[in-house]
């Protein structure tokens, strides 16, 4: 039994007994991430008949995306496998997005804010590039690719880890992608008399 | 219809004379009861259906975590009807609020039905006192009653610091804290978005950190608390998507709690007890708040609070004036006690008669920063050698000065006899110094709690819920979010 959580666009969550999707629950306030994410967590279960103690694995989406929001589910999840003592996965989420897809070459993008795209490349289900941040009219630069540009959700996160973790892909990587630096310069101090 | 109320010393006569009628010769005294009554350690409730049907008195000692019920006695011809045992409930409710794990009672060995009620609210027999009533000389069985208290771990992450804290009750159990600051340093202040990066990847080791502490499991967690505002917005949604994982994951209550009353609270893990009135000055980098706290829970104002700078944040600025490092708090008290406090007098802020009017205790420190850097940049200009001692230690008097300047005003406006500080300025010895000799020269007690309980802490977010608890509040929903503006007047989000 698999629950997976993602808070990269909006909030949401999924239950998988092995490959079978058994619930998911979606909200698509792209604020309310705090708000929303217990939620999802209690309604997904519900939804399922699952308790919180039937659960062996843990999936959450680490980004890239927007950093707030991204963050609450990361935490959510963290706070979950402690108590619940299950493994914890972590899903770079343009890998689940292109995973949901048939296409054999793929341009994955994602908004990044400020004008510009997370992006990453795939080949046969194969990552070739990324995750990176890239602008938008650069896209032009991928010509043989197919462009898919939607957001994650727990239920490609969830699909995702599950072929992964039968696979053998390393998802232990759980902190947040961010790609980008804090925007912050240390300042040098100014003067205040002119 | 019978009413239950606290006594007043109004109620004395009344309650004296049933007093005498009761206990006859073994009768307190009447300044014994005077006393009794008025004493800010005990509750006195009364039984009233008209006239005076019964008494009961409770005595609260915080620091042994315990009470005593020092009396209780019902009009001969209403017993029977329960009346005691309202009055019991009424004590042993006012206990479990205040903290206590246990409560004990002396009774008449002979008092068969007083004994019968006691056995049947919990009271266990656990000594005998020969003799111990006179003149009568007949022997006391003392009794006791546990009480359990919650269990609580809280979680604060309003800005720099990852706390979790765990309290049974009002007493501390751990005090787990993972701190920013070093990342802040180059930056000269507290980056929001670093501070929120640090909090998710200190959350797991914080959490393991306190559990290891207390030495307790997961299962053994009654509530969660979580402290959802004031603060960085960013920084507070990682706490509280970790206090509703938690909270999920053991199916237990969750409290979303006020950082700044946290800190006024959190002096109940240092004394067992809360205890108010008080003034409560916080200074940190990121508030600068003088309250008036009548009751923790249910009154708490904002006399005033910082309209630019927070202290914490003027003492960073003038560190970088003076060319030091970040955080500049214990940088300028280093060089500050090596300089004269009174060699610049530097502006107090919002201290000046026209002031006063709108602005009596809200606080201003950026007209102080900005006098500092003019007189530093004027004499270096001219070339001049100056003494940066002089300059750390006459800002650091002008800050502290206005602090505790509102501070007592406030004490004495509001006749309250106590002040507690709290936030990482505490940490200045100036400041403590300087409090200690105002508030013994102005007759106020001060507070300090210790000063891992001063700085962002998460056992005072753990003290706080526990607060809630044991005063029987409802917990919170699980859809509140981070309040970065909350009101101090919101002790607890819905």
């Amino acid at each position: 039994m698999l629950i997976s959580i993602d808070t990269s666009a909006g909030t949401s969550a999924a239950i998988f007994n092995g490959e079978k999707l058994l619930s998911s629950v979606f909200f698509d306030d792209p604020f309310g991430h705090a708000e929303n994410i217990a939620g999802a967590i209690t309604e997904v279960l519900s939804q399922a008949n699952v308790a919180a103690n039937e659960l062996e694995n843990i999936a959450v989406g680490i980004g890239p995306a927007p950093y707030t929001g991204l963050r609450v589910g990361i935490a959510a999840a963290k706070a979950l496998a402690g108590p619940l003592d299950v493994s914890l996965h972590g899903v770079m989420v343009l890998d689940a997005i292109a995973f949901s897809r048939a296409e054999n070459r793929l341009l994955v993008t994602t908004d990044a804010k400020r004008g510009e795209l997370f992006a990453a490349g795939y080949l046969g289900g194969k990552r070739e590039f990324g995750p990176r941040v890239i602008d938008p009219a650069s896209t032009a630069e991928f010509p043989e690719y197919e462009h898919v540009s939607e957001p994650a959700d727990a239920e490609k996160v969830g699909r995702y880890a599950v072929w992964a973790l039968e696979n053998d892909i390393d998802l232990s990587e759980i902190g947040a992608i961010y790609l980008r630096s804090p925007d912050v310069t240390p300042s040098p101090g100014k003067r205040v008399s002119g | 219809m019978m009413q239950l109320r606290a006594l007043s010393i109004d109620d004395l006569a009344q309650v004296m004379d049933l007093e005498r009628r009761l206990f006859q010769n073994e009768a307190w005294l009447e300044q014994t009861m005077a006393a009794e009554i008025t004493s800010a350690q005990t509750h006195y409730v009364g039984a009233f259906d008209g006239s005076l049907l019964g008494y009961a008195g409770l005595k609260v000692s915080g620091p042994s975590y315990s009470s005593d019920i020092q009396t209780i006695g019902v009009e001969p011809q209403s017993q029977g009807r329960g009346i005691g045992r309202t009055l019991m409930n009424e004590l042993l409710a006012v206990a479990k609020r205040q903290g206590s794990e246990e409560v004990f009672l002396e009774v008449k060995a002979g008092n068969q039905s007083a004994i019968a009620l006691y056995l049947s609210l919990g009271f266990e027999q656990i000594d005998v006192r020969k003799r111990y009533y006179q003149p009568s000389g007949e022997d006391a069985l003392v009794m006791r009653m546990p009480i359990s208290q919650p269990v609580v771990l809280g979680i604060e992450s309003t800005c720099d610091e990852t706390g979790v804290g765990i309290v049974r009750g009002n007493r501390l159990l751990a005090n787990a804290l993972h701190s920013s600051m070093d990342e802040h340093a180059k930056y000269g202040g507290v980056v929001p978005e670093v501070a929120a990066r640090a909090h998710l990847e200190a959350i797991s080791p914080t959490l393991d950190a306190a559990l290891a502490e207390a030495g307790i499991g997961y299962q053994d967690i009654d509530a969660i608390a979580v402290a959802n505002g004031p603060g960085l917005s960013g920084a507070l949604m990682v706490g509280i998507g970790a206090a509703k994982g938690l909270a999920v994951a053991l199916d237990k209550p969750l409290y979303a709690v006020n950082h700044l009353v946290g800190h006024v609270g959190v002096d109940v893990l240092e004394r067992g007890a809360v205890e108010v009135p008080t003034i409560a000055l916080l200074v940190s980098g990121g508030h600068t708040s003088l309250l008036l706290v009548r009751d923790l829970l249910n009154d708490t104002q904002l006399l005033g609070e910082t309209i630019d700078d927070a202290a914490g944040e003027a003492f960073d600025k003038v560190a970088r004036v003076l060319g030091l490092p970040y955080p500049g708090g214990p940088q300028i008290d280093k060089i500050a006690a090596e300089g004269d406090p009174r060699a610049i007098r530097f502006p107090r802020g919002l201290t000046l008669p026209k002031d006063l009017e709108k602005h009596k205790y809200n606080f201003s420190f950026s007209g102080l920063k900005t006098a500092v850097a003019r007189h530093v940049e004027k004499l270096e200009d001219a070339g001049q050698e100056y003494s940066k001692p002089d300059v750390a230690a006459s800002f650091r008097e002008a800050v502290i000065d206005v602090l505790l300047t509102k501070s007592i005003w406030a004490c004495e406006e509001f006749g309250v006899e106590r002040l507690l500080l709290g936030g990482g300025v505490v940490a200045n010895a100036r400041l403590r110094q300087e409090a200690e000799r105002r508030c013994q020269e102005a007759g106020i007690e001060l507070r300090i709690p210790r000063f891992s309980l001063c700085t962002d802490n998460g056992a005072m977010i753990a003290a706080l819920g526990s607060q809630l608890i044991m005063d029987g509040r409802e917990p919170s929903g699980l859809d509140f979010g981070a309040e970065s503006t909350l009101p101090v007047t919101t002790v607890q989000t819905a």
